[in-house]
């Protein structure tokens, strides 16, 4: 009796020290923390707010290209853009879609009222870019361009009721490093290359950081039936920047002296 | 406070334009990307803030007369990248300022170079950018004249 009592006076105590269960697993990921602005590099200049494989292609021929040594870049770099259009962009648009196309820039409501862009443009926006894990179940993607914030859900839950949000509704998961991320629900707006998608726009992103832990790249492959025929694969690099900061972006002022029509052809 | 004598040059030089690396919204409605301007005269405001930073300065015209300009900047986010604050340029300052001209008002330009009464230069992000970018296309181009191994 004296024996088992004190056995069990022993295991009440081991249990009473006994170290709390472990937390679900919250291992940070590789890609968490502060990027911004990409390389100085002729490619990562050209993929300065989104580019494709096509333009990055067309880039390193002109660069290679002996009879363009004495060009100043930003030429190249126009001229390997306007390829990317011709050759990428345009081919997989809809002639509805094709109909506006390129917009006018002084109709973008980013300029005209100062409204906040839509998840075509938010997802390839310049400078700061955190990578925040709020929980185990949600990771923020936070943009110094107009302080946007995205909630990625990593429990695959349903998106709300309710009509398509500006940015969508995020679900995400992490394929070994690569977090995925696949959005829907997104109003209808304006793609990073100036033509209108529907509210049909689904994207899926995939983030991973280079091996050598400097770079973070995105591969985005963006679908609208309404507005593509195919889909459009764009990239995206941004540079491990650990001392940018995010700052206020509450000083925008709604254009009031401008001129129409000056689309890029 | 000084008065300045203001010189406006006007120049026809293609250009990308600079501030549309940066900005928020297209810089083509608002600037003409073709040409540049040149002013002299003293900075009263600098507000370092998003999306675009802004400087206003006072300007002395050919008729005598005081005006004040506007400068728009790409937005603090872009130029604290390239290491510029709040103090970067000081109310009271004299300066000279290049920068593409407004479409639509005679007293406003998007920033492309500062140059400080000290002969100093100040020039966005974009310039150093350019200039590594230069590097790389040196280095390219010696590569490819050098033998195979």
């Amino acid at each position: 009796m004296r024996l088992t009592t004190v056995l069990l006076a022993v295991f009440a105590v081991a249990c009473s020290q006994a170290p709390p269960p472990p937390p679900a697993a919250r291992v940070p990921s590789k890609l968490e923390g502060m990027w911004s602005d990409p390389p100085a590099t002729a490619v990562g200049t050209f993929c300065f707010f989104s580019c494709t494989d096509a333009g990055i292609e067309r880039l390193n021929a002109l660069l290679d290209d002996p009879a363009n040594d004495k060009r100043p870049f930003p030429q190249l770099q126009a001229e390997a853009a306007k390829y990317q259009t011709d050759n990428y962009l345009r081919p997989r648009m809809t002639e509805a879609a094709l109909k506006t196309y390129p917009l006018d820039p002084a109709d973008d409501p980013g300029f005209l009222r100062c409204e906040p862009w839509g998840l075509s443009k938010q997802m390839f926006a310049p400078h700061q870019l955190e990578v925040r894990r709020v929980s185990d179940d949600q990771i923020d993607l936070r943009y110094g361009e107009w302080e946007a914030v995205r909630t990625v859900s990593l429990d695959g839950r349903a998106a709300p009721a309710g009509p398509p949000s500006r940015l969508g509704h995020s679900v995400g998961r992490f394929e070994g490093d690569t977090l995925v991320v696949e959005t829907s629900r997104v109003a209808a707006g304006i793609t990073w290359w100036d033509a209108q998608h529907s509210d049909q726009l689904r994207v899926v992103e995939r983030f991973t950081r280079s091996d050598d832990g400097d770079t973070l790249m995105l591969t985005a492959t963006i679908e609208d039936p309404w507005s593509l025929r195919e889909p459009v694969v764009a990239k995206k690099i941004w540079r491990w920047a650990p001392d940018q900061k995010i700052t206020p972006y509450d000083a925008c002022e709604p254009a009031t002296e401008f001129k129409k029509g000056t689309n890029e052809p | 406070m000084r008065l300045l004598r203001v010189f406006l040059l006007v120049l026809p030089l293609l250009v990308v334009p600079a501030a549309k690396i940066g900005a928020h919204h297209a810089f083509s409605p608002v600037y003409d990307a073709k040409r540049t301007i040149t002013v002299d005269g003293v900075v009263t405001q600098f507000r370092f803030v998003n999306p675009h930073a802004m400087m206003l300065m006072e300007v002395k015209n050919k008729a005598g007369t005081v005006e004040t300009w506007n400068v728009e900047f790409a937005g603090r986010l872009n130029l604290e990248e390239a290491g510029w604050n709040a103090q970067t340029i000081k109310a009271g300052e004299h300066v000279k300022v290049t920068g593409n001209p407004a479409w639509q008002s005679s007293q406003r330009m998007a920033f492309v170079k500062l140059v400080r009464a000290d002969g100093t230069q100040l020039e966005p992000g974009r310039a150093q950018r350019l200039s590594a970018i230069e590097e790389e296309r040196r280095q390219r181009a010696q590569q490819r004249t050098q033998p195979a191994k």
